[in-house]
């Protein structure tokens, strides 16, 4: 029998394919999202990758507060991108409504994932299992002002190590000048800032704040109280300028970049911020105090990179995703662009070398903790949120007991949904 | 026979119109009130709870809350736009050298984009930079920087400025083109009479630019009744929730406190009461016309 001419090519197309195969198989091109505020670290991450693979990523940004929507929208639509990097704090959420890929098996075999930061570690598993990593970390610190600090009789080099101290040096501070300078500063109308900034002041004394479930702990423990009281004192004193009430996270860092606030929480990225635009501002960091000198801790926040449920090439994504923990990815791909790793072992890294307050921002990694929380945005997060209602309550009407059992109350009973 | 063939003609007219609008408008609104019925979240998930829904919003504190500011701000804003439009459309309906610059420069903020407008305000009004807030200063008006937004009332009244400011000239449009439209014989003829100034605004031109009136009365309330962008951007639904609006508050819920079953209940809720509001204005309206 003889085949036909055509017959006989495509049997000769197929058999050369068979063979030639592996050498031929083209290229795949990746897609990853990453919210607006973390894609400069993603995009190095993305170039780094694409100079050295055949496989190249695509990175889409999308504004911080239409991620959830468009990760929700697009499982359900079966459309999704092959990688997601988003705001640490949904990994609870999106892991208990079936968003993600499982990746116990990828991760639980890569040594390198020991060695990520514990809160990221924790965030991501669910059930047993694991589903993501950290991706681009950023961390909570104290900030504070050298100038102001020498200008009230204090040292510069030694930052407050417990919550009295901060009250003690605000107060004096802000007594330099009580009509232009303040002691303190945050943002009062923000849930998501103060999480950030005054939780970890919290929970470093051993408080445990959001419940996972109905029946579990929620702002219990010591920290919760004198937190709050500090706060509401210096409001009182007029340590906090008047704008802090209504602030609603805009001017989270104008206000200090103003060089006339003493100290606030803010987070790692207003190291490189203020150097960029405020060259001239001398001031330093370190890590948010808690009740007692050495219940330092941080709020680990940032972003980590999970495979959305049904991503077409889930295998070259789990690829990215080891190769975003190595030392290469690490290094070179953020601590070279002063970004911090989520590698604690990597802190102390060359690139940190001429800016020693990275290192500390970068430790604080290590100490830090994210709480683990469904509904964390309703929890925390919403304008009206029961976090932001007792922050209110508590330092502006002065109602410590009352803005804490009510908050216990509605924590509560968003945990039982 | 030839009524039927009318009948068919005219159904395949509307056809496309009709296909667009069950498309586009009566299935999503289908949707809706599916969603409304059901505890869907954002996440995933959802199933029927029936009225359920309704009657949460029915005993939500926050709800009524929002309702109550929404109307308070329709209220308060709406006769400013119509009072500040119709006196800008008489000031520059005047033969002036500058009228066209007038009317150019006030009609200018119109097509800046809402979200825009009022970033830029809430900078101009901005506590430690805010340009407004240092002319005051400068002035010797105020003795410190203002804080707009720490109480409800100046940080509505901050809203109402911006808003203001971005949306008279839309007004002043409408009732320049229903002051021309005046037959200005009419005007002739009540000159001649010896009317005043005065006297020909409250007997001719007013009442002859009523229906435009009502018209531009019932755009602005309905855009105010759904509010959102000025709040979100400028208040933040703060001082302690007393700026949040409906809409803000159906955003808020749907998006993220991801209760989409219940955005869509307080959505219907808001869609029955401006088309009650609505209906009561083309009513009013109609029966201007028909006097």
């Amino acid at each position: 029998m003889t085949l036909p001419l055509l017959g006989r090519m495509a049997l000769a197309l197929s058999l050369s394919t068979a063979v030639l195969g592996p050498v031929a198989a083209h290229a795949e091109t990746l897609s990853i999202w990453a919210r607006a505020s973390s894609s400069n670290a993603a995009q190095h991450m993305v170039d780094l990758w694409n100079a050295s693979h055949d496989d190249k990523l695509e990175l889409t940004t999308i504004p911080d507060n239409q991620m959830v929507t468009k990760l929700a929208t697009s499982v359900q639509s079966g459309d999704v991108p092959d990688l997601i990097s988003f705001d640490l704090i949904f990994m609870p959420d999106f892991m208990k409504a079936g968003f993600l890929t499982d990746l116990t098996e990828t991760l639980g075999a890569d040594p390198n994932q020991a060695k990520v930061a514990k809160a990221f570690q924790d965030l991501a598993s669910y059930d047993g299992k694991l589903y993501g990593t950290g991706f681009t970390p950023d961390v909570s610190i104290l900030l504070y002002n050298k100038d102001l600090f020498e200008a009230a009789g204090l040292d510069p080099e030694k930052p407050p190590v417990t919550i009295a101290e901060l009250q003690d040096y605000a107060a004096k501070i802000h007594a330099t000048d009580p009509d232009n300078i303040s002691g303190y500063y945050f943002s009062g109308s923000c849930g998501g800032c103060n999480i950030f900034t005054q939780a970890p002041m919290m929970w470093g004394s051993g408080a445990v704040l959001l419940p996972t479930g109905p029946d579990t702990p929620v702002l219990d423990g010591p920290g919760v109280v004198e937190v709050l009281t500090m706060l509401k004192d210096m409001w009182e004193a007029g340590i906090i300028p008047e704008s802090a009430e209504s602030d609603t996270g805009a001017n989270f860092t104008a206000t200090f970049e103003t060089g006339t606030v003493g100290m606030q929480g803010s987070g790692g990225f207003a190291i490189s911020s203020l150097k960029a635009n405020h060259p001239e501002m001398n001031f330093g960091i370190a890590p948010l105090p808690g009740i007692e000198d050495g219940q330092q801790s941080s709020f680990v926040g940032g972003d980590v990179i999970a495979i959305p449920s049904g991503a077409r090439n889930a295998e070259l994504a789990k690829d990215f995703i080891t190769w975003s923990l190595t030392d290469e990815a690490q290094l070179e791909g953020l601590a070279k662009n002063l970004i911090l790793p989520v590698r604690t072992d990597l802190a102390d890294n060359e690139y940190f070398q001429a800016e020693p307050r990275y290192i500390t921002t970068a430790q604080a990694v290590g100490i830090g903790q994210t709480p683990y929380a469904f509904h964390f945005n309703d929890m925390v997060n919403a304008d009206q949120s029961p976090w932001l209602t007792m922050i209110q309550t508590a330092v502006f009407d002065g109602d410590v007991e009352g803005a804490i059992e009510e908050a216990r109350e509605a924590f509560l009973d968003i945990a039982s949904d | 026979m030839a009524a039927i063939r009318n009948r068919h003609l005219g159904l395949i007219y509307v056809a496309p119109a009709l296909l667009f609008v069950s498309a586009f408008v009566l299935y999503p609104l289908g949707q809706l009130v599916w969603l409304s019925l059901t505890d869907t979240s954002l996440l995933g998930g959802g199933t029927w709870v029936g009225l359920e829904n309704y009657a949460e919003a029915l005993d939500d504190r926050a709800f009524w809350r929002a309702l109550w500011f929404t109307v308070k701000y329709t209220v308060v804003i709406t006769p400013i736009l119509m009072g500040l439009g119709f006196a800008l459309a008489l000031l520059t309906s005047q033969n002036t050298p500058l009228k066209l610059f007038t009317r150019a420069t006030i009609f200018l903020p119109v097509v800046i984009g809402l979200g825009t407008s009022s970033l830029l305000w809430y900078w101009l009004l901005d506590q430690q930079v805010g340009l407004f807030n240092k002319i005051l200063l400068d002035l010797g008006l105020v003795e410190a920087m203002p804080v707009w937004f720490t109480k409800a009332d100046p940080a509505l009244a901050a809203v109402i400025v911006s808003v203001t400011w971005k949306v008279v000239g839309f007004g002043m449009i409408l009732f320049v083109a229903a002051i021309q439209s005046i037959n200005s014989e009419v005007i002739e003829a009540a000159i001649i009479d010896g009317a005043s100034y005065w006297q020909r605004v409250w007997r001719i031109i007013i009442p002859l630019s009523m229906r435009t009136l009502l018209l531009a009365t019932l755009i602005s309330a309905i855009g105010s009744m759904l509010a959102f962008e000025q709040f979100y951007i400028m208040t933040g639904g703060n001082p302690r929730g007393q700026t949040f609006t409906s809409v803000y508050l159906i955003y808020q819920n749907s998006f993220i406190s991801f209760k989409l079953g219940y955005g869509a209940a307080l959505s219907i809720i808001l869609t029955a009461i401006i088309l009650v509001f609505s209906a009561l204005q083309v009513f009013l309206s109609n029966r201007s016309a028909s006097e």
